[in-house]
């Protein structure tokens, strides 16, 4: 096998990197590829706190990195995805404990098992960045749509650009009616000023908090429109010409009963 | 270059091989001869930066303090490099500036060759400038593309962006306040020209040319087509 590793980034943190990671993750796994998520700061283990995942971690991605264990002893089999792998992160904060060189080494390895290798990078332009973005082939830059994540991203995008990385957006935490209202810079806004390709468009979506508590994928919810979002863009990522959905104004509930008995017409 | 002014001015002016040859009355008043030298070079702009000027006033006997004050008048004001008496005798034929055809019988100097003799900077870059990402020309600056908000540019003369300036833009650096900034699509998170401040640039929605300037002291932005604010020189310019 010759997999692929793609670098999850912002820049800004808090943007939705770790969502966008084991969405994306999920879903490619949900198309048969071998996938394998791998944990480059300490957030996919919280997105797993509530799936009793913790107490099944005995190695992680330094021990690997390190030759201390076989990956395959490092990665920690999902249980409701087939063919889906978590690599957790270190716990210890030693922070020199990983490095580019050492990553590479470490992503050889993983492409002969894993169709996909995706990297959720810490946020920051630091040494978590520098070691997710060192064995990348590909970069998928989330950005939310506020001007300071737009600027974080765009700021990692030159980074990746000056490493031959092109990278891809997806917009997330869209809010349409804040959108149609102007009191959110649109995804025409974002991307005219970042000016990459975009891969995807990802509403607001309660369901993503949910999820995180609960432990049920996001992407197996058919109601969970950022859910779906992430499938559409993992089919992109495997290449599939699908047009982006941009995400709209839910006609409030009163409205939709209105058109129902005929009143409001 | 037709340089040779109106008939009835008592100062004329042409060009020669190298620089200008000045006809003049000596008994004219002095500050009226400085007036008309002054009307004269002006129209001539930069091109009488660095020029040797001959003074031809029907020889230089007696004329030594006159030479003296007009020679420190155009050196201080116009930058000449030096300032000649003619002889008594008739002066050269009037021959293009670069002097490449020497005893051309148009009389006209080759005006589209006198400006290779000058050069102004200029660091031109295409591309999108994004945030993090800082470029310093050491004169001009001409970047094809658009300016990211949090990306800068610093120049030593003007700021010119065919694209949308988002950014922090510095022109004129340190204290040439004569700079512009010019941009279509004029949204800076800050400006400087010179050494003059201007945080709050109003945001233009609209994507047209506008360029600022400093203005007694302050920083204005206006629509570069309307006001046209070259479109007033007389001669080309060189920045
Ligand atoms: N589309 C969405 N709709 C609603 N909530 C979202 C969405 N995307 C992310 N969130 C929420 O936003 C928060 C931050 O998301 P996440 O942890 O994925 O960001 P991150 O970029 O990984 O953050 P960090 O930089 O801290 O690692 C989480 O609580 C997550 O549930
Ligand atoms: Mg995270």
């Amino acid at each position: 096998m010759d997999g692929k590793v793609i670098v999850i980034t912002s820049g800004k943190g808090g943007v939705g990197k770790t969502t966008a990671t084991a969405c994306i993750g999920a879903a490619l796994a949900l198309e048969n590829r071998q996938v394998a998520v791998v944990d480059m700061d300490i957030g996919l283990r919280n997105l797993d706190g509530g799936m009793g995942l913790e107490n099944r971690i005995v190695f992680n991605v330094v021990d690997a990195a390190k030759g201390k264990c076989k990956i395959k002893q490092a990665a920690i089999k999902d249980r409701r995805i087939e063919n889906l792998y978590l690599i957790p992160a270190s716990q210890s904060d030693n922070k020199d404990a990983l490095t580019p060189d050492i990553m590479v080494r470490l992503c050889k390895e993983l492409r002969k098992e894993f169709d996909y290798v995706l990297l959720d990078c810490p946020a920051g332009i630091e040494r978590g960045f520098e070691n997710s973005v060192a064995p990348a082939d590909e970069a998928v830059v989330v950005c939310t749509p506020e001007v300071s994540s737009v600027r974080d991203a765009d700021r990692v995008i030159a980074l990746l650009y000056a490493r031959s990385i092109t990278p891809r957006l997806i917009v997330n935490r869209i809010v349409p009616e804040m959108v149609e209202n102007g009191d959110m810079l649109s995804h025409e806004d974002v991307v005219d000023v970042l000016s990459v390709e975009l891969l995807g468009l990802v509403p607001l979506d309660n369901q993503v908090v949910i999820s995180t508590n609960t432990g049920a994928p996001l992407v197996l919810q058919k109601d969970s429109e950022a859910g779906q979002s992430f499938r559409r863009i993992a089919l992109r990522m495997e290449g599939q010409d699908i047009p982006i959905e941009i995400p709209q104004a839910q006609k409030s509930f009163w409205k939709k009963l209105g058109i129902i008995i005929g009143i409001g017409k | 270059m037709d340089v040779q002014l109106s008939d009835k001015s008592q100062v004329r002016l042409k060009g020669v091989r190298d620089g200008f040859w000045v006809t003049l009355d000596p008994s004219l008043p002095a500050d009226y001869i400085q007036e008309e030298l002054t009307r004269v070079f002006n129209q001539l702009q930069h091109l009488a930066f660095n020029s040797h000027v001959t003074l031809d006033m029907g020889g230089p006997e007696g004329r030594e303090s006159i030479v003296e004050m007009l020679r420190a008048f155009l050196k201080s004001k116009f930058n000449v490099a030096s300032v000649a008496v003619a002889p008594a005798s008739p002066p050269p034929k009037e021959v293009p500036v670069n002097g490449e055809h020497g005893g051309d019988k148009s009389h006209k100097p080759d005006m589209s060759s006198v400006w290779m003799e000058h050069h102004s900077d200029a660091l031109v870059i295409a591309g999108r400038v994004r945030s993090g990402q800082k470029i310093t020309a050491q004169k001009h600056l001409v970047i094809l593309g658009d300016v990211n908000p949090g990306s800068e540019l610093i120049a030593g003369g003007d700021i010119l962006i065919m694209g949308t300036l988002g950014g922090i833009a510095l022109a004129g650096q340190p204290d040439n306040e004569a700079a512009i900034i010019l941009a279509i699509g004029f949204k800076p998170i800050q400006i400087q020209i010179g050494g003059i401040i201007a945080t709050e640039v109003p945001v233009s929605q609209r994507h047209t040319l506008e360029f600022a300037r400093v203005d007694h002291g302050d920083i204005v932005v206006e629509d570069y087509i309307k006001t046209n604010p070259f479109g007033r020189l007389t001669w080309p310019e060189v920045r």
